[in-house]
């Protein structure tokens, strides 16, 4: 096992940037996710790790290793495509013992070690049949052996789980997540996911136009994000935003005032910022009805999920937050209601250039 | 109840009157080749008054034996080993080339790529008989004197020129296949180890094989049909020239020339049966830039 370095990788389509000078290192045995929206170059970064790539300029270090000039085959990564790319002419023990033949592996080994991953996967009963043959899921397993099977110092996956339906994506992320700790191989599991990420990560390296926002554990990227776009992206529904003015030791919303969070006061100060953006997370606060101390608003709609329901009270005209509130609570449309946030909860981002207040000081 | 894409259309009957009306000229000279191979006379109206049935003309041509004038005979399995030698060879030739040169042109980047793809167009459009000249010329080159080394040569010629005209459209329709397989296919060849070359032959060719199969037809009918490149380049004479020479002479027993047409549509035939769905997939899915 070996950890990943990337020094300041930038890699260029023509004219088009596709990754901005990333430095991100990757520990050895972690699982590593790379969340973005489409487009962000998370894939990218994949694929340069890989080796399909080369970067434009900077380094990839595999431990103290320059692996930058060396071409795939020399990294010893497995990588799972999202289409899973599975040979269609070649049958499911043939496609898993593919990497091998090419290493001129000796049969009986072949044979041994194709039966021990299909095993370890739960497909081998499954080993002569052609891919078409197989179900989605078991596709996506059989590629996940092939990347296995060379027993690869880092396992690459990208998005490997987008072409499954949504019950066995949720079955089979807790299964990926068991087997690379059982393995205890170093993986980068690229997703635009974020329930995906967050379910599977170690840390979250979150990314967006080819640029690293933020690195965290899944708890730091959740509830300390540090940019707007972070705190949107993560969480369903998103992170909340409200504009906010600070007005001496308050923060004016429309017609509502909050005092500023306690956590907040010396930085703002310090920072003399006058405009916020205010974000919080819907299970972060809780609505009260009728007007009071908080966040003044009205019903705007609810959606009851079973055990909870999500209201969305519109605090000014054009503005909404989502809130979840307990299923016994009934709401009517245009009901005046409060919102009350848990002060310790609440981030400041710096409405200009939305990034969090406490990360703005460094 | 029909599905709505099912539902038999009011003016199909007559529409397909129409096409059949428009490819009855086709169909009618086709029918009376097929009808005179198996006549003593040859037919030579709708009237059918000389068609007297007899399966003559057939039994010689399957014994090898086709007479022409003064009694001199012909074996028709050489001159079908002939044409057959050829057509084989032009095909082998142009999947060769064009597997290769389309995996390169939709798969690496190079410089004058875009310029060899339209000048690959264009040298499709030159008719093949406006270059025969030139071709020629070429051929009077180098060649040979020893009369076998000239037959030996004369095929390789005749293959190589014939099959150069094929080439770049069945280049084109590769590069189209090989456009519409998933790059990771081939990612994944190399990350698991595998060379280019490797990439190649074990898992982009076996993936465009309906490709082949399309590009392989074309050329193997376009290499049993041509009558310019082989009349005037091939020593031997294969079916297409022998029709053609006796066409002119006089005393052709003609029914019996019918029935080494029919023989030779065969392959045609025989080849379109098997690949007419493969060949419309081609044209409709097959050309991207």
């Amino acid at each position: 096992m070996v950890s990943v370095t990337l020094k300041n990788i930038t890699k260029k389509f023509g004219k088009f940037i596709a990754l901005n000078n990333i430095n991100l290192k990757i520990q050895e045995k972690e699982f590593m996710a790379l969340l973005g929206p489409s487009g962000s170059g998370k894939s990218t970064l994949l694929y340069t790790i890989a080796g399909i790539y080369k970067p434009t300029s900077g380094k990839v270090y595999f431990d103290e290793r320059d692996v930058t000039e060396l071409p795939p085959k020399d990294r010893n990564v497995g990588l799972v495509f999202q289409n899973w790319a599975l040979y269609p002419h070649m049958r499911v023990f043939k496609n898993i013992a593919f990497p091998l033949e090419l290493k001129k592996a000796p049969k009986e080994e072949i044979e041994k070690k194709v039966k021990e991953v299909a095993k370890m996967l739960h497909i081998d009963h499954l080993l002569d049949r052609y891919p078409w043959q197989l179900s989605g899921g078991q596709q996506q397993r059989v590629a996940i052996a092939r990347a296995l099977v060379k027993e690869p110092d880092v396992l690459l996956l990208d998005e490997p789980l987008s072409n499954l339906d949504a019950l066995l994506r949720i079955e089979v992320r807790a299964e990926l997540k068991r087997l690379q700790k059982e393995l205890g191989i170093t993986a980068v599991y690229v997703t635009h996911d974020q329930a995906e990420a967050l379910a599977m990560a170690d840390r979250i390296a979150v990314i967006r136009e080819g640029k690293i926002l933020q690195v965290g554990t899944p708890d730091e990227v959740y509830h300390k994000p540090k940019y707007k776009f972070v705190g949107g992206f993560l969480g369903n529904p998103p992170m909340n935003f409200v504009e906010a003015e600070v007005e001496n030791g308050y923060l004016r919303i429309y017609e509502s005032r909050i005092p500023v969070p306690a956590q907040y006061k010396e930085l703002i100060e310090k920072l003399d910022i006058k405009e916020v953006l205010l974000g919080f997370r819907p299970h972060d606060a809780e609505v009260v009805k009728g007007i009071s101390e908080g966040l003044v608003g009205e019903v705007y709609s609810f959606e009851p999920l079973g055990r909870e329901q999500i209201v969305t009270v519109s605090v000014n005209s054009g503005a909404f937050v989502k809130v979840f509130a307990l299923e016994g609570e009934h709401f009517t449309f245009g009901e005046k209601v409060t919102v009350k946030i848990r002060e310790d909860r609440i981030v400041l981002f710096d409405k200009k250039t939305e990034e969090a207040l406490e990360f703005l000081e460094e | 109840m029909h599905d709505i894409e099912t539902i038999p259309k009011k003016n199909e009957m007559v529409i397909l009157l129409a096409l059949i009306l428009a490819a009855s000229p086709i169909i009618i000279t086709y029918l009376l080749l097929i009808l005179s191979s198996f006549s003593e006379e040859m037919l030579t109206s709708l009237s059918l008054s000389s068609f007297r049935p007899t399966i003559v003309n057939w039994i010689n041509v399957f014994k090898g034996k086709t007479a022409i004038t003064g009694g001199i005979t012909v074996n028709i399995w050489h001159y079908t080993l002939t044409t057959l030698l050829v057509a084989l060879g032009i095909t082998g030739l142009v999947v060769l080339i064009s597997t290769m040169a389309g995996y390169a042109l939709s798969r690496m980047r190079f410089r004058g790529r875009k310029k060899s793809m339209i000048f690959l167009l264009l040298l499709h459009s030159f008719p093949g008989v406006s270059l025969i000249v030139g071709v020629y010329f070429m051929y009077r080159l180098t060649l040979p004197t020893n009369p076998l080394a000239l037959r030996v040569y004369s095929f390789l010629y005749v293959i190589l020129a014939r099959g150069a005209l094929e080439i770049p459209m069945s280049v084109w329709l590769m590069k189209g296949f090989f456009d519409s397989i998933p790059w990771e296919f081939e990612w994944s060849g190399i990350i698991d180890g595998a060379s280019r070359i490797k990439v190649w032959k074990d898992i982009m060719v076996p993936l465009i094989k309906p490709g082949i199969m399309a590009i392989a037809i074309f050329a193997f009918l376009a290499g049993w049909g041509d009558l310019i490149y082989v009349r005037t380049f091939l020593i031997d004479p294969t079916l297409a020239t022998y029709i053609e020479s006796n066409l002119e002479v006089e005393f052709t027993h003609l029914p019996l020339i019918a029935a080494v047409g029919t023989f030779y549509l065969l392959p045609t035939i025989i080849f379109f049966i098997l690949a007419h769905q493969l060949l419309l997939k081609t044209y409709v899915g097959g050309i991207k830039g």
